[in-house]
């Protein structure tokens, strides 16, 4: 059947056959203690191999996603270290790192290993152990290095470019800072009903808006503190799928993206003005070479895990994306259609913010909530009759990544 | 020594060869001249997808644009940014300077006066002071206040 070529007609259908997760918290904290990485993942892959129905000695490779934050061998996350600790069989470990879209980018890659017919079950993993407060860059001090630049000549911190997208939103469409208080409000309404949840207690629009400024026009509440958490999730091809499941949740596409030229936001220090209007061009990008990709229209998602690193994503992305109208984001909030019950429903899980991120965990979140969502699994937090689910991430260094999921 | 070498002479830049304050205050950046891009600072080569053939040449960039976004920093940004303390809030503004470069850089002016859409000036002006040397950095201040 297949001619060795990855694309459209020779491709093996891909499902998801079980998922897993540790509960997100904070080093020292009753959830998570002093876990190590390896621990909270292994966690999560014995979570998803139960839910699958396999045993290790199945798993015919890994696709790990890796990042710089948290030391240990350098690197983070050692998809080597979860073979090592499950077992040594000689498989294939693939390690990738792309800042907080890693876990995309790992999905991604086991997604394309089992649709390219390559391997027929993979193991998709992600996890962290956080440093405390706010992520530290590189540290080198380099003049040849951008990041170094922007620290050293101007001082810009990481929440300070979602603050400056947020009020250029204010300045298009008259966004205000209670409009965006509500995002958090609906997000830590829907963590009450989520096990895996750090916070899952409701807040009030006055918490969050007695909230102290992060970033000026964001407030604490508004935008994700670190976490330390794993997600899981097992893949296969639907072939081999039947001897395990009669309702696996079929994956539609996944796909990678970086951002574009004419980005509205310079990546480092300046960049040309943009002809137009240019936000988020990485995102926007991987989503729709999703929906292309998929033959799935946007009207036609059920509902959707995006990358709230702050509130303000969940009002800007959707109308980039064709699932709203330009503008309307807000009114859509305040109507409740974007709670599990509405029309348009976003972060069922209760996203970013009430999770917190574990960076290289939050692209395997996604397709584990996707994946509970779609089975009816979900609880307190169901979207009733979800049949399509859409998933993105974006990651530091100008990376994306999308998977639509269906039933 | 009139006052204007004395102060010269006391500050220098936070990083040097970025930009100058002599003349005009300027950044030195490059444009290539077949796709008419702005670079900030100096790259070799061009990284224009679009762009068919790479020619870049050093230019400056500095005078007046529009506050095209801004942020605030509410706290300390980490190292390697360094400060004076206490630490004073200051918002961080996005300028499309005329000359078609949108560029990032602290605002001089507090906080409650930034607004989108406001003209702004490019300035060099002290970002912090370190054993008595005074370590300049490009800014924009406002022209209407
Ligand atoms: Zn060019």
């Amino acid at each position: 059947m297949s001619t060795g070529l990855i694309g459209g007609e020779n491709m093996q259908e891909v499902v998801v056959l079980g998922v897993g997760m540790h509960r997100f918290g904070k080093t020292g904290d009753a959830i998570v203690g002093e876990k190590s990485v390896t621990e909270l993942c292994r966690h999560a892959v014995d979570m998803a191999m139960k839910d699958a129905g396999i045993s290790w000695k199945q798993v015919q490779a890994v696709s790990a996603a890796s990042s710089r934050f948290s030391g240990g061998k350098g690197w983070g996350l050692n998809g080597n270290d979860i073979v090592e600790d499950l077992g040594c069989t000689g498989i294939p470990v693939y390690n990738l790192s792309a800042g907080c879209a890693a876990g995309g980018n790992a999905f991604n890659i086991g997604y394309s290993l089992v649709a390219g017919g390559i391997h027929d079950i993979v193991l998709v993993v992600g996890g962290e152990v956080m440093p405390k407060g706010m992520i530290q860059t590189s540290g080198v001090e380099d003049a040849n290095d951008p990041e170094y630049l922007r620290q050293r000549c101007v001082g810009m911190p990481g929440p300070a470019f979602w603050a400056t997208l947020a009020r250029r939103r204010m300045f298009d469409y008259g966004t205000t800072e209670t409009q965006m208080a509500k995002v958090t409000v609906k997000a830590r309404k829907c963590s009450e009903s989520n096990p895996f949840a750090r916070f899952q207690k409701a807040v009030s629009l006055d918490e969050v808006l007695a909230s102290p400024y992060v970033s000026n026009p964001l407030r604490l509440f508004e935008i994700c503190p670190v976490s330390n958490g794993a997600a899981a999730a097992v893949i296969c091809s639907k072939a081999m799928a039947r001897r395990f499941t009669s309702k696996p949740v079929t994956v539609a596409t996944s796909t990678v993206a970086t951002i574009g030229f004419d980005d509205a936001l310079p990546r480092s220090l300046a960049g040309p003005v943009p002809s137009g209007p240019s936000f988020h061009t990485e995102a926007k990008s991987a989503v729709m070479k999703a929906f292309e990709r998929s033959g799935i229209g946007p009207r036609e998602i059920s509902f959707t895990e995006l990358q709230d690193n702050t509130c303000y994503y969940e009002l800007a992305f959707p109308e980039e994306w064709g699932l709203c109208e330009p503008g309307e984001a807000e009114r859509l909030l305040e109507a409740g259609e974007t709670a599990p019950t509405g029309r348009m429903p976003i972060n069922p899980s209760g996203g970013f913010v009430s999770f917190g991120e574990a960076t290289t965990a939050m692209g395997v979140f996604q397709i584990a909530e996707l994946t509970w969502q779609l089975r009816g699994q979900a609880g307190g937090r169901q979207v009733p009759d979800a049949k399509v689910g859409l998933a993105q991430t974006n990651g530091l260094g100008g990376n994306a990544t999308a998977a639509i999921l269906k039933r | 020594m009139d006052d204007s070498t004395n102060k010269a002479s006391l500050r220098e830049p936070c990083v040097p060869g970025l930009f100058s304050e002599e003349g005009e205050p300027s950044l030195h950046g490059a444009r290539c001249t077949c796709c008419d891009t702005p670079y900030f600072p100096r790259v070799a080569a061009c990284r224009n997808p679009g762009c068919d053939e790479s020619r870049i040449v050093p230019c400056t960039f500095g005078g007046e644009g529009r506050l095209w976004s801004y942020s605030v920093a509410d706290f300390p940004p980490p190292p390697p940014h360094r400060y004076d303390k206490p630490f004073m809030p200051y918002a961080i503004g996005v300028v499309d300077l005329d000359s078609g470069l949108r560029v990032v850089g602290q605002m001089v002016d507090a906080v409650e006066f930034m607004q989108v859409g406001s003209r702004v000036r490019l300035v060099i002006e002290p970002i912090h002071h370190e054993d008595g040397r005074t370590f300049t950095s490009w800014k924009f201040k406002l022209l209407d206040r």
